[in-house]
């Protein structure tokens, strides 16, 4: 015990020696290292802002300059308007290809409105590449997995939100203009910004019928009157003008459709799934998306970000889809859920065709249904992060109370009156279309901090496999048996059960060579010798799956060979192999 | 000089109308490719390749019409959705040869696109030295999804060019010699106490080694088995996706930029021409409707009645009204046109068979047409050492498509339909016009927008549809002499032989004029003097 006690004390003597000499370099650059942050990152960056598509390839691609062992920069593809969608893959390069590894899919901002999921997956770029140098679980994760980040999927619509005037909901599309009121002409009455701050706000007026006042409290406020009173405002609704003549505001903007419809898993049309286009992938981002994931089958993981309200969603999207999630996978989509529901205050592990609506076509649906692919949507940005309360979406008395004492009038665009070509002297005003589903810049950090380690342990989770147990028999006559355990040591399976339903993947192959194999075998009961032979080219056994958390063992009788070696081949498991 | 010109004239004639004649068999891709360039030198026709196909052939459409093509309702006539059916190619470019050479006075009031073959990748198979009826383009797909693309085709085991079938003689087998017919074989009823006697397979070897045959075609996807409705995925011919080939994506994007189409006649062995679909409540009313909706069976209906009217085949064992992922219940049900669709060509009855393939025999017999079936002849397979395997059956194609000198008959017929089909096409009309004075330089203008065609101007499922526009009134009148009534409305459908009351009141004196219509209706132009 004692001996045990000094052998600690010198070790942390040693720790603190080695920690004063970093102190004091820290204490001459004016920081100090905070747990869990990279310190001192080669690539300096701040995460309480938003990048517009320029700004976040530009970090991408330092990234990927600074970390060249650890980052490559590519583009998969080009968007509507021309732009590249650009994707980090992150891993150590060193210790194997990307694609000879188990990988997680991270993307964000399909819809282009719901911004932060670009941020937030930046951030997950980041975090893996600083922490590399100094964290002992980050070196080994990179080992072992691979990561696609591609922050935004809808980088023209992502511009657009930023640089030209919209609502916190708009544009919710990318910027084809599609004929959104029928009349055969599209995108002839877009919004108007009238004030010129670049925010979609609402518009008011002065009426001797109004049914509404301002609040002599708090005037940003617009309250009903009583049945018996009588008030001075009427709300005019979104700002904007009558472009086309047709007596409605706004009414063909650019849009309508929903690139989270146009996913080829059970999709239909527009009468049925509004939002739908022609057919699956009739949006070239999303066609990038799905070559790059065909192309990609180590994706054993994906994540997906949206806001807002604070959720963890999994599928089915439609409720036609209830019998496509078997229990067996929603057992890990529970497991990973849960954790993910304790390391992020405020978030709720949701299915989507129940708890929030039931929609086909959606990415979360395709990545598992076609491709086998465990996925969350995460539903970004929660009121709960304001006041440790969750008051519900879009709760303007939260609203107004957060701008009022934690962003001080920041998000709020005063009334301010306006002659308005067809409606005369009007009052527009109302909140920013950066407030509200967007984190204010104070808890963007954090909460994309929280996220990063959720799909880090997501990612954790895919297969890692590993081959042992190798064990000799002796058959005589010049004979011997060898069977060999293949165990993944992870909650996620090589093959989903909805790969295993419909052969989405290859089967996994357990090879053995340097020994002249005469019969083959998957064991399916060792102790009382149950084998299934496989007849053709025995030496490699396809093995349908290797379960999570536990093993399958294969078995071959082979006439020579006493250096042989085994090594195991799976598409979303990744590789490994023992030698005699 | 004269006689000159009149012998060049005689000279174009002649090869205009031997083009077809003097085939005796169904055309090769270039020979095709020939009559459609020649049919796109028309001044009515514009011929434009869509796309290649994954094996290097062009998609062709036909746009026939005159004047402003687009503003006039149109009909799409597609042909090769299988690859396969060799007639339907033949039958689409014959449709487009006959408009322009015999019935041109159709495009004054309508506009067609012709897509004469959708399958030219698996079309070619009908002319290549090995042949057998292909579905698939030139993909490279895995359709046994064991992770290797297309490495169990078929064989031509006996060398006979064809690829028919084997049987293998097998106590343990669950096939039997035909009662109608010992040349064919049928599935033993059990259920009966019928023993089999083979093993039946399409002629082939197991070239993987996993204990099947011919499970992994060397053909890629099928146009006919790949589209969005009810998308059979994973399955082999339809992959993971639909609309995932070039072919099917370059159609559908052009189709969807083509407003004016208001119906579809497609070549295939789907039939809802002889018959109507049928109306299922329940399957109409779930949120993925699977059912023909009410108003459009009673539209199918009437124009089941025009085709068996003007098609003298009688319909006979025609029990398919579409399969999964096939063009022309998309056409309705994913693109909400009015879609027809026959194989024009089938087996008739003929007295004492039912068995398709028996009757087919005995019809053919009964014409003396020789050579559409390979008697079963022993051959040694190395999958069955030590057992009696025999190739043999029904030669490929000839179910599907007549010999060749039937086909005349059978494309006039179908033209026929085609253009009673056009006559019947949406009629905007203006009728019960009326202007009054109603004093102090205002007038009311009303009037009847009336539909005079069988058909309405929306189907049931064409309301429902975004890619269907509306009607649309234009009120042509400066805004301030608009006193009521809108500059702009739109209506959603008009009924067959239904009317839309309009009325607007106008302030002063001068011209005002309407324009109406949707381009798949048709555009009327109407003044108004006050």
């Amino acid at each position: 015990m004692k001996q045990i006690k000094t052998k600690n004390l010198i070790l942390a003597l040693a720790m603190s020696a080695l920690g004063f000499g970093q102190i004091e370099s820290q204490a001459q650059e004016k920081f100090f290292r905070a747990v869990g942050t990279p310190h001192q990152p080669k690539v300096e960056t701040a995460w309480n802002r938003y990048y517009t598509y320029e700004g976040l390839v530009d970090v991408m691609q330092k990234i990927a300059k600074a970390h060249p062992k650890l980052a490559k920069i590519e583009a998969i593809g080009k968007s509507y308007e021309g732009r590249d969608i650009m994707t980090l893959t992150i891993t150590d390069f060193e210790s194997g290809k990307d694609t000879d590894k188990p990988a997680m899919w991270i993307d964000g901002n399909i819809h282009s409105n719901e911004i932060q999921g670009a941020e937030f997956a930046l951030y997950t770029a980041w975090y893996l590449t600083e922490m590399h140098g100094s964290n002992e679980f980050i070196q080994q994760l990179l080992k072992d997995k691979t990561f696609y980040i591609t922050p935004t999927i809808n980088p023209d619509a992502r511009n657009d939100f930023f640089l030209k005037p919209n609502t916190q909901n708009t544009p919710r599309s990318g910027v084809m203009k599609l004929d959104n009121d029928g009349d055969g002409l599209a995108g002839e009455d877009e919004m108007d910004d009238l004030d010129g701050d670049g925010h979609i706000t609402m518009m008011i007026r002065k009426s001797p019928t109004g049914r509404y006042i301002k609040d002599p409290l708090d005037p940003r406020r617009l309250v009903a009157v009583g049945p018996d009173q009588v008030g001075e405002y009427e709300m005019l609704g979104q700002e904007g003008t009558d472009l086309d003549g047709d007596g409605r505001i706004n009414d063909d903007d650019v849009g309508y459709y929903d690139p989270n419809r146009d996913w080829g898993w059970n999709w239909q049309p527009d009468y049925i799934q509004r939002g739908a286009l022609r057919y699956p992938f009739t949006l070239p981002e999303n066609r990038s998306v799905m070559e790059f994931v065909m192309k990609h089958p180590n994706i054993a993981g994906a994540q997906s970000y949206h806001n807002y309200g604070g959720m963890i969603l999994r599928g089915p999207g439609a409720e036609e889809d209830v019998n496509t999630y078997n229990r067996e996978d929603i057992r890990i989509y529970d497991a990973i859920a849960k954790k993910g529901e304790e390391m992020m205050p405020g978030y709720r592990y949701l299915t989507v065709y129940k708890d929030l609506y039931s929609v086909f076509g959606g990415e979360l649906d395709w990545f598992y249904g076609n491709r086998g692919i465990f996925t969350y949507s995460n539903e970004l940005m929660i009121s709960y992060l304001y006041f440790h309360q969750n008051a519900g979406r879009g709760n303007q008395e939260e609203q107004l109370k957060v701008d009022q004492l934690l962003t001080f009038g920041d998000a709020f665009v005063d009334w301010k009156s306006y002659e308005h070509p067809q409606f005369g002297e009007i009052e527009i005003g109302g909140f920013k279309k950066t407030f509200g589903r967007a984190h204010p810049g104070f808890l963007m950090e954090q909460d994309a901090h929280r996220n990063s380690a959720f799909t880090i342990y997501h990612a954790y989770h895919t297969p890692k496999l590993s081959v042992m147990d190798v064990k000799e028999e002796d058959l005589g006559g010049g004979l011997k048996a060898i069977t060999a355990t293949i165990f993944n040591e992870r909650m996620m399976p090589t093959h989903s059960s909805q790969d295993l339903k419909y052969n989405i993947e290859r089967p996994d192959y357990v090879s053995i060579s340097g020994a002249k194999v005469v019969a083959g075998f998957v064991v399916e009961d060792e102790d009382f010798k149950r084998y299934k032979e496989q007849k053709h080219s025995p030496e490699k056994i396809a093995v349908e799956n290797i379960p999570g958390m536990s093993a399958v063992k294969v078995r071959w009788i082979v006439s020579s060979g006493s250096n042989y070696s085994i090594s195991v081949d799976s598409a979303k498991g990744g590789k490994a192999s023992w030698k005699k | 000089m004269k006689k000159i010109v009149l012998g060049c004239l005689m000279a174009v004639g002649m090869a205009w109308s031997g083009a077809a004649s003097a085939q005796s068999d169904y055309p090769t891709l270039s020979q095709l490719n020939q009559r459609l360039q020649r049919i796109g030198s028309n001044a009515s026709a514009e011929l434009k390749s869509l796309t290649k196909t994954p094996g290097g052939k062009d998609i062709w459409v036909l746009k026939v019409g005159t004047g402003d093509k687009d503003q006039k309702p149109a009909i799409a006539v597609v042909g090769g959705v299988e690859g396969f059916h060799v007639l339907s190619v033949e039958l689409a470019t014959r449709f487009a040869e006959d408009l322009i050479s015999k019935h041109a006075s159709a495009l004054e009031n309508t506009t067609f696109y012709i897509f004469p073959n959708m399958s030219p990748d698996a079309y070619e198979q009908y002319h290549a030295s090995l042949k057998y009826e292909r579905r698939g383009n030139a993909a490279s797909v895995d359709h046994d999804r064991d992770g290797k693309a297309g490495e169990n085709g078929y064989t031509d085991l006996n060398g006979d060019g064809y690829i028919t079938w084997m049987r293998v003689e097998d106590p343990m087998g669950d096939y039997m010699l035909s009662k109608e017919d010992d040349r064919v074989l049928v599935k033993a009823d059990r259920s009966k106490g019928e023993a089999g006697k083979y093993f039946v397979y399409k002629e082939s070897k197991d070239d993987d080694q996993d204990g099947k045959f011919a499970e992994d075609l060397k053909e890629g996807i099928a146009f006919n088995k790949s589209l969005t409705y009810k998308f059979p995925v994973f399955q082999p011919l339809a992959g993971d996706i639909p609309v995932s080939q070039p072919e099917s994506r370059a159609m559908l994007d052009y189709l969807f930029d083509q407003w004016n189409i208001f119906a579809f006649v497609t070549f295939s062995p789907a039939n809802n021409l002889s018959s109507p679909l049928k109306y299922n409540a329940g399957e109409a009313r779930k949120r993925v409707v699977t059912s023909i909706l009410e108003k459009d069976q009673a539209i199918n209906a009437m124009v089941s009645g025009i085709y068996n009217e003007t098609v003298s085949q009688k319909a006979y064992q025609q029990t398919n009204q579409g399969t999964d992922g096939d063009f022309f219940q998309w056409a309705y049900f994913h693109f909400a046109r009015l879609s027809y669709s026959t194989p024009a060509y089938w087996t008739p009855e003929y007295k004492g068979k039912s068995n398709p393939e028996a009757t087919y025999l005995a019809w053919a017999d009964s014409l003396g047409w020789k050579d559409v079936f390979v008697p079963w002849k022993e051959i040694s397979h190395p999958d069955f050492p030590g057992k009696k395997v025999e190739v043999g059956g029904i030669k490929p194609f000839v179910m599907h498509n007549p010999p060749f000198e039937k086909v005349e008959k059978i494309a006039e017929e179908h033209t026929d339909f085609i253009l009673k089909l056009a006559e019947m096409q949406p009629k905007l009309q203006v009728q019960n016009l009326k202007i009054e004075s109603l004093g102090n330089g205002l007038t009311r203008v009303s009037l009847d927008l009336f539909n005079n065609s069988p058909l309405p101007t929306h189907s049931e499922m064409g309301e429902r549809s975004r890619w269907l526009r509306k009607i649309r009134v234009d009120m042509n009148a400066p805004a301030d002499r608009v006193i009521s009534g809108e500059k702009i409305q739109l209506i959603d459908s008009i009924d067959a032989f239904g009317k839309s009351s309009l009325s607007w009141i106008i302030r002063g004196k001068g011209d005002v004029s309407i324009k109406a219509g949707a381009p798949h209706v048709g555009f009327i132009n109407a003044t108004f003097k006050l």
